[in-house]
């Protein structure tokens, strides 16, 4: 039964649980970043902790919602809630797509002599603009790193259009989920659901083969703003279809658990959200990154 | 054809941007407008993928050939 009060949750020890997990976290990766050699496992350490308290805090609120103790108003806050996460979530992006577009189209240019040449001799001489620009220019005159190399750009045809169709269809196979949940067909919705995970898998596994081959290219993280911003960008966009996976594989054990119904089923539709938007995002990888 | 793309992608994010207020607004009415947004966000993603595979099989557009570089 509803209660019709706002809901004033108890007093609970996950807050300081996960403060303690994300100190020990940082910890142990600045330790890490210095060479020092327990930083390494203070890290996972930490990373240990924080699994444990959303593990154990979402828990809670998972009991707390199946238990009745959610009104309208509770459900208003988690929208709300959810709402600003998409817009953290846009504006990260956001971010490292307008660094791209910086390089690409206006600092990289304006090195190699556009707008009159009005940078480059006061920079660095000799500057040839490229792309992909794998080395930093800083770097020509200290270690005669040349500014371009013969890096050939990742075949768009090959593994990226691969990955794209595979995260269309998960995309596809979702919204199947969404209409079989909203029209009461639960086996249909776990078979959809399981094929949703599984195609996420299959991308994670390609795009950890795709790394492979770039780095043995020679591409890292380090190979001047095209490296740096090729590793940003696919590396968060991998870094959310693993988050994706988790959840939805969470989202499944919850459908068989009984947790939602065709009317009520909002943390189906966060998460959906979710992965249409990581979805997005890749499809502007795809254009951005390996097309353009 | 850029702008054919452009213009997919800008709506692609208005129908992302739909479902996100049916998110907020929730209940049946929300939950519609939600599914309808997403159901043709993916419409619109297949399809303009669907194009591109097509215009670079063709030849009409040649991945990276897109020069924004100052001629040296």
């Amino acid at each position: 039964m509803s209660n019709e009060k706002y809901f004033v949750p108890h007093g609970t020890y996950w807050p300081i649980i996960g403060s303690i997990g994300i100190s020990t976290l940082f910890v142990g990766f600045a330790n890490q970043m210095h060479d020092v050699s327990w930083g390494w496992p203070v890290m996972v350490l930490g990373f240990a902790i924080i699994a444990f308290m959303m593990f154990g805090w979402l828990g809670t609120v998972v009991a707390e919602s199946v238990g009745g103790m959610y009104n309208s108003q509770v459900d208003k806050s988690f929208r709300w809630g959810m709402s600003w996460f998409i817009f953290s979530e846009v504006m990260f992006f956001a971010a490292f797509f307008g660094a791209l577009f910086y390089a690409r189209v206006l600092s990289v240019p304006w090195l190699g002599g556009a707008d009159n040449n009005m940078f480059t001799p006061e920079l660095w001489e000799g500057f040839k603009a490229t792309w992909p620009l794998l080395s930093t220019p800083g770097e020509v005159g200290q270690s005669g790193v040349a500014f371009s190399t013969n890096f050939k750009l990742v075949d768009t045809w090959g593994l990226p259009a691969i990955n794209t169709a595979l995260l269309l269809t998960s995309g596809v196979t979702l919204t199947y989920a969404h209409h079989a949940l909203r029209a009461g067909h639960r086996n249909a919705l776990i078979a959809w659901m399981l094929a949703t995970i599984a195609l996420g898998v299959i991308f994670l596994g390609f795009q950890i083969t795709e790394y492979g081959h770039a780095y043995h290219d020679g591409l890292k993280l380090t190979s001047g703003i095209y490296g740096s911003t090729f590793y940003l960008l696919t590396g968060f966009h991998g870094f959310h279809v693993t988050v994706g996976v988790i959840m939805l594989t969470v989202i499944l054990y919850r459908i068989q658990k009984g947790h939602f119904s065709m009317e009520n089923h909002f943390a189906f539709e966060g998460v959906a959200w979710y992965w249409h938007f990581v979805d997005v995002v890749w499809l502007g990888l795809f254009i951005f990154v390996y097309w353009i | 054809m850029s702008l054919f793309v452009i213009a997919i992608l800008c709506l692609i994010f208005v129908f992302l941007g739909s479902a996100v207020i049916g998110l907020l607004r929730g209940g049946r009415e929300g939950s519609d407008r939600m599914f309808k947004a997403l159901r043709m966000r993916i419409i619109l993603s297949v399809l303009l993928f669907a194009v591109l595979i097509f215009a670079g099989f063709f030849g009409w557009i040649e991945p990276n050939s897109f020069n924004l570089l100052p001629t040296q």
